[in-house]
C-alpha cells in the first residue's frame, strides 16, 4: 500500500481546484464536529475535579429564582459530614455599561471566611486576606477579571442592583487566582443584607457546603431535602458538578443535541464527499483498466481508490482539527459570559474521535464507486473514452 | 516446456447484449511459438482484439482451449490472472495509455510495484527500459511532455520493464507518424531478434507487418488458415 502513496498523492493533486473544495468542506465540517466534541467533552466530561466532588449546592426546589431563608444554614451545617456552609448569593447588578458584554461578569455575595474555606482553591495572599475579610464594603476579583479591566487594589467599584433595589460601592481588597474561573467577584453578604429591606432581607439563593468525603454526596443531599421537605421552602441539593449541568438542562436534551447536530454534519459530509468520490471515481475508469492490464488486482485497484478519497478527507480533517484547536484556545481566553469556557479543551479522545470520522467519511464515501470501478472488467474498463 | 507460447483451440468468444449476440472470435486455432513475431491482420471488426485480449487474459473465452506460457487460462482465478500477466505478458495499446500524473519514469516502474523490488532497483530497472527505447534522458518528463512517438516508447518500455516472455500489441502504430511508427517497429523488432520476445501484434498497416516474421489474418471472427488472405484484401 505505501508502495502507491505516490500514485495516490498525484492523483489526488490532479484536479488541484477540486481536491481543495473537498478537503476545505470536510474541514469545515470537521472543525464543527471537533468543536462540538469538545463542548461535550466539557459539560460531561471535564469533570469534577476532587475539590469540586466535595461540594454540594442547596437551592430552592422550585427553581433558583425562588429564594431560600437565610435561616436554613444552620440546620444544614448541623448535618453529620459537613464541614462548613457558606452563603453564596447571585448578586447579578450593572457595572458600568451593561452593553459591553465584557462589564457582565458574576458577582456573588458570601460569608468571606467560610466563603473560602469551602472554595479553599480561591488563593489569596494573606495580607489581601486579611484586608478582605476585616471590611464589609470589600471584595476580591479573579486574576482575568482584574486583567481585562485593569482592577487595581483598592479601586472602587460601584454595582448598581436590578434584582436588588440597592446600589452597591465595593473597594477591591484582593486578586484571587483559581483552577476553574478567575472571572468572578465575591463580597460580604452581610454588607449586600444590611442595605436590604422588606421580603429580600435574610433570603439567600443559594448554599454551599463542603462535606469531608465525596462519598457521603448522596446521603448528604437526601438528609438535607428531607429536612425541609414539610418547609414552605423545599430543598433542592446536588454536588457542584450536577449544579452546572443542569444550566445546561435549560438548554433541552443537549446529549441528544448535540448528537444529532453531529450526526447531521458527518451525514452532510458523506454525501458531499461521496458526491466527489463518484466523480473522480468515474473519471478513472480508464487508469483502472490500465492498472489492471499492468497486474493490478481488483483488492490493489480497490485499495489505491480508496486511498485517495482517505488521504483527501484525512487532510480536511487535519485541517478542520487545526482550526478547531485554535478556535478552543480562543474560546478560552473569551470573558465567560453564557458559561465557563475556561474548561473548553481538545483532549486526545475528541481529537481521535473526530479523526476517525474524517477516515471513516473517506471509506465510507468512496467504498461503493470504488468497489465498483475495481471490479470493472478490464475490457469494458478500456473502451471508456476520455 | 516446448517451444509453443501460444495454443489455442477452437477459441470462440461471443458477446451477449440483451437479445443480441454477437460472434466475435469464432473457433480460433492457432499455435505461436517462442521467439516467433506474428502479426495479426484484418478488417476492423474482424476479432483481433478480441483475440489479442483472450492471450493476454484480458478477458475470459466462452468456448475452446487456450493455453498460454504453459497455464491453462481458463483455470486460473483473477487474483491469479492479474499476478500472472504482470509477470509474463508486456501489453501495447494503440493509445499509449500511460497514467498522466506520472513522469516516464514512475509510469515504467508501475508494474515492478507488484514485484518484490525495492525502491532503487525498480527506478534501475526503469531507467534501464526507458534508456533502451531511447529515452534515458526524458526520465522525469510527464506524458503531456512527450511527443506521440515518445510517448509509445515509454509504453513499450512499461511493458518490456518485467522482462516478460510475451509482448502483445494493439495497433501500436496506429496513432504515430511514419517516423515515430517506424521507431516503434525498429523497437519491438529488436526486442524479438536481440532479446527473444514472443510477439503478437495486430496491425492494420501492410507496411508495420513486414516486421513481423509472420502475418495470420482474420476475417469476421475467423481466423484464416495460414497463408490465406480476406478476400478483396
Ligand atoms: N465488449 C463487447 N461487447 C459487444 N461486442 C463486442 C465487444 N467487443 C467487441 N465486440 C464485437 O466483436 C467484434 C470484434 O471486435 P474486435 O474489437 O475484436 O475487432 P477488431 O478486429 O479489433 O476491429 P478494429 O480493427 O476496428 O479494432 C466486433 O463486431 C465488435 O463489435
Ligand atoms: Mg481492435
Amino acid at each position: 500500500m505505501l508502495k502507491h502513496l505516490p500514485l495516490i498523492f498525484k492523483n489526488t493533486l490532479r484536479n488541484k481546484r477540486r481536491s481543495i473544495l473537498t478537503i476545505l468542506s470536510i474541514a469545515a465540517s470537521l472543525c464543527l464536529l471537533g468543536f462540538l466534541l469538545a463542548i461535550y467533552n466539557m459539560f460531561y466530561f471535564e469533570g469534577s475535579s476532587a475539590e469540586q466532588a466535595l461540594r454540594l449546592i442547596v437551592r430552592n426546589r422550585v427553581s433558583l429564582a425562588n429564594p431560600l431563608a437565610r435561616s436554613y444554614q444552620g440546620r444544614i451545617a448541623q448535618v453529620p459530614g459537613v464541614v462548613e456552609t457558606t452563603i453564596f448569593q447571585w448578586f447579578g447588578g450593572v457595572y458600568k455599561d451593561a452593553r459591553d458584554p465584557d462589564n457582565f461578569f458574576g458577582r456573588f455575595a458570601v460569608e468571606p471566611e467560610k466563603f473560602l474555606r469551602v472554595y479553599p482553591d480561591y488563593r489569596v495572599p494573606p495580607d489581601q486576606y486579611k484586608a478582605f475579610t476585616d471590611e464589609r464594603s470589600a471584595c476580591i476579583v479573579g486574576r482575568k477579571l482584574a486583567k481585562r479591566h485593569d482592577f487595581k487594589l483598592g479601586q472602587r467599584v460601584t454595582l448598581v442592583g436590578d434584582i436588588f433595589p440597592v446600589t452597591l460601592t465595593l473597594t477591591i481588597r484582593g486578586i484571587y487566582d483559581s483552577e476553574r474561573d478567575n472571572e468572578n467577584m465575591v463580597f460580604h453578604y452581610d454588607y449586600l443584607n444590611e442595605s436590604l429591606t422588606g421580603g429580600l432581607k435574610d433570603t439567600v439563593s443559594t448554599f454551599i457546603l463542603r462535606m469531608a468525603s465525596a462519598d457521603d454526596a448522596t446521603r448528604i443531599a437526601q438528609t438535607v431535602d428531607a429536612m425541609f421537605r414539610n418547609s414552605p421552602l423545599q430543598t433542592k441539593t446536588e454536588t457542584e458538578r450536577a449544579f452546572e449541568l443542569s444550566f445546561l438542562a435549560f438548554l433541552g436534551n443537549v446529549k441528544a443535541f448535540l448528537f444529532s447536530i453531529c450526526a447531521a454534519i458527518t451525514f452532510t459530509v458523506l454525501l458531499v464527499s461521496g458526491n466527489t468520490m463518484a466523480m473522480t471515481v468515474r473519471e478513472r475508469v480508464k487508469e483502472v483498466g490500465i492498472l489492471k492490464t499492468l497486474g493490478f488486482t481488483n483488492g490493489k485497484i480497490l485499495s489505491i481508490l480508496l486511498g485517495e478519497s482517505v488521504l483527501i478527507s484525512f487532510l480536511g480533517g487535519v485541517v478542520g482539527l487545526a482550526l478547531t484547536v485554535l478556535l478552543c484556545t480562543w474560546l478560552r481566553t473569551m470573558p465567560s459570559t453564557m458559561a465557563d469556557m475556561s474548561r473548553l479543551a481538545t483532549p486526545p479522545w475528541v481529537l481521535s474521535t473526530s479523526l476517525a470520522i474524517a477516515l471513516v467519511i473517506g471509506l465510507v464515501s468512496s467504498f461503493f464507486p470504488a468497489l465498483s470501478a475495481s471490479r470493472r472488467p478490464i475490457i469494458e474498463a478500456m473502451r471508456v473514452t476520455d | 516446456m516446448s517451444n509453443v507460447v501460444i495454443e489455442t483451440r477452437q477459441l470462440t468468444k461471443e458477446f451477449v447484449r440483451g437479445e443480441s449476440k454477437v460472434v466475435a472470435l469464432k473457433d480460433a486455432n492457432i499455435t505461436i511459438e517462442k521467439g516467433e513475431f506474428v502479426a495479426l491482420m484484418g478488417p476492423s471488426g474482424s476479432g483481433k482484439s478480441t483475440l489479442l485480449h483472450l492471450i493476454a487474459a484480458m478477458d475470459r473465452a466462452t468456448g475452446g482451449e487456450i493455453r498460454v506460457l504453459g497455464e491453462d487460462l481458463r483455470k486460473l482465478s483473477d487474483g491469479d490472472i492479474a499476478r500472472w500477466r504482470n509477470a509474463h505478458v508486456g501489453f501495447v495499446f494503440q493509445s499509449f495509455n500511460l497514467i498522466p500524473v506520472l513522469s516516464a519514469w514512475e509510469n515504467v516502474e508501475l508494474p515492478l510495484k507488484l514485484t518484490k523490488l525495492g525502491k532503487a532497483a525498480r527506478l534501475d530497472h526503469a531507467k534501464k527500459a526507458l534508456e533502451l527505447v531511447g529515452l534515458g534522458d526524458r526520465l522525469d518528463h510527464t506524458p503531456r511532455q512527450l511527443s506521440g512517438g515518445q510517448e509509445q516508447r515509454v509504453a513499450i518500455a512499461r511493458a518490456i520493464v518485467t522482462d516478460p516472455d510475451l509482448i502483445l500489441a494493439d495497433e501500436p502504430t496506429g496513432n504515430l507518424d511514419a517516423n515515430s511508427a517506424r521507431d516503434a517497429l525498429d523497437l519491438l523488432g529488436r526486442l524479438n531478434r536481440e532479446f527473444g520476445k514472443t510477439i503478437v501484434m495486430v496491425t492494420h498497416d501492410p507496411h508495420a507487418a513486414k516486421s513481423a516474421s509472420k502475418v495470420r489474418y482474420l476475417e469476421k471472427g475467423e481466423l484464416l488458415p495460414i497463408g490465406q488472405k480476406p478476400e478483396d484484401w
